[in-house]
């Protein structure tokens, strides 16, 4: 697939992260995160943070029913991103020892993942 | 039920000194004998919290809930009839347990053993070669078990005859139940742990705000704390027969990072369209004996303590929404409450274990509670109180 398809028009600069950071369950966004080193963390923060705003207010002009191919990686970067920062805004310099933690917390369902 | 958000004013140490300001001793937190009198005491008689309507969606819905402490596993079934009902897992034949599965959809239940086939009220449908044995298919049904719902919640009680019902031991917390978002709730998000400690030493860390601004510094990025009430002491105490409540308190000043703003934003936003209030200081309920419900429209979540051994307990923490995800904004919002609140709890699990190996290590024969901490002081002397009860009542008993 061309990369001019893989996101909405309008959100090319993250189309480096599809590859990576676009996961499909609750439970594999967490543990993704607790994966990455903070500066793997805080370059897709960086990216995709200004965006947030923007791709939720296009996202929500259709049902997530009728979501395209392009529209569901947009929307799986942002659930992804909903995780990251917390690493980036709360937790910062925590983050590596925080991580040890959560993995005990394990995610069982999420509404998300329907 | 969501107040006003306003400055703080803490509760008087005066109007908390009712409860006792004795030292509690560690007895009760590391003793396996003390574990089988509350298994006895409490957990075989008391109403206990084991799942919501929406793991029971349709006829033919089962689920079954462990509960260690009693050695009972319990099959939930909604029946065709669109009942709901509870058995013990176990196969009347012998003893083997019927359903592996930990949900799913049935009209019948097999025993994988001798293939003893029961429908979903229960009776004995069919078993092979029966005319060998020496009992009627009658007395061979699965045992029931006491079911109710409250506020969409499933409970269950593991004595043959309670002696009160669901409203009766829920009290005014019943009309509260029945009044918030979880009661018509049709979605949720789930996580669980496991974690080396006395249950009670769990349930306390999750009713106590004295340990925000050391353990949760991070994670409540300021939301729970301020100036004004530099611990986050809850606003308001309220002690309802076994059961307790709290308000917490929300700061006013509160900024949120950008992300974390554009989240409680939507939250609010999906709130006010449900009817629901979006902001002020939520209100926080301990029902006896291991299961509580915050009623914060940003962190909707229940949070259940399942005592496995004296030393062992497991959680299961549940966010509870109307619908599933019907927006972007909205599966946004709902995917960063979970991930928030998450961040929270995980920081909690270290320093209760460490509490737990301080508690049996023999050094200290008793802890303390402050003022603040009223809401352990009332479960303490709850939990002691029914334990002593049963103690008494078996005394006379062998009189």
């Amino acid at each position: 697939m061309s990369d001019d398809l893989l996101l909405p028009p309008g959100f090319d600069s993250l189309k480096a992260f599809v590859s990576d950071w676009t996961i499909r369950t609750s439970a594999d966004r967490a543990s993704y995160r607790d994966q990455s080193n903070f500066e793997e963390l805080r370059r897709f923060y960086d990216a995709a943070s200004p965006h947030l705003a923007r791709a939720l207010e296009y996202l929500d002009a259709k049902p997530l029913s009728v979501h395209n191919e392009q529209d569901k990686r947009l929307m799986s970067l942002m659930l992804t991103l909903a995780h990251v920062s917390l690493a980036q805004e709360l937790q910062v310099e925590a983050e590596g020892t925080h991580a040890l933690s959560r993995r005990l917390m394990r995610i069982t369902s999420s509404t998300a993942d329907h | 039920m969501t107040v006003p958000l306003r400055p703080f004013e803490p509760v008087g140490s005066d109007q908390l000194v009712e409860l006792g300001t004795q030292p509690i001793p560690v007895t009760p937190y590391c003793d396996p004998g003390y574990f089988d009198l509350e298994r006895d005491a409490i957990f075989r008689r008391c109403w206990l919290h084991v799942g919501h309507l929406a793991d029971l969606p349709e006829p033919g819905s089962y689920i079954v809930r462990e509960l260690e402490i009693a050695s009972a596993s319990i099959l939930i079934v909604r029946g065709k009839d669109g009942v709901i009902r509870a058995f013990h897992n176990v196969c009347t034949h012998r003893g083997t347990q019927l359903v592996a599965q930990e949900s799913g959809r049935a009209s019948k239940f097999s025993c994988p053993y001798h293939s003893w086939t029961f429908n979903d009220r229960g009776d004995l449908h069919a078993a092979p070669d029966f005319n060998r044995f020496f009992v009627e298919k009658a007395d061979c049904s699965l045992k029931k078990v006491a079911v109710e719902i409250c506020g969409g919640l499933i409970y269950i009680n593991l004595d043959a005859k309670p002696n009160q019902s669901l409203a009766e031991f829920l009290g005014p917390l019943k009309e509260q139940l029945d009044s918030l978002p979880c009661a018509t709730a049709t979605a949720f998000a789930e996580y669980h742990y496991e974690i080396d400690a006395n249950w009670k030493l769990v349930y306390d860390n999750f009713q106590e705000h004295y340990h925000l601004r050391f353990i949760h510094a991070k994670s409540s990025g300021g939301a729970g704390t301020g100036p004004s009430n530099p611990f986050g002491y809850a606003t308001k105490f309220e002690f309802i027969g076994p059961h307790r409540k709290e308000e917490t308190w929300f700061n006013p000043d509160f900024q949120p990072a950008h992300v974390q703003g554009i989240a409680m934003n939507a939250l609010a936003s999906d709130a006010i369209k449900q009817g629901f209030p979006p902001l002020g200081n939520a209100e926080y309920l301990c029902m006896f004996p291991n299961f509580f419900m915050f009623t914060s429209s940003f962190f909707p979540f229940s949070h259940t303590v399942f005592p496995v051994g004296p030393r062992k307990t497991r959680g299961v923490f549940r966010f509870y929404w109307q619908g599933e995800d019907d927006s972007a904004s909205q599966r946004f919002a709902r995917e960063y409450s979970l991930a928030a609140m998450r961040d929270v709890h995980a920081e909690d699990r270290a320093v209760i274990e460490a509490g737990q190996r301080g508690m049996c290590s023999g050094a200290i024969k008793h802890i303390h509670f402050q003022a603040q901490e009223a809401l352990c002081r009332h479960f303490f002397n709850t939990v002691d109180a029914a334990v002593q009860a049963y103690v008494a009542e078996n005394r006379e008993r062998r009189v």
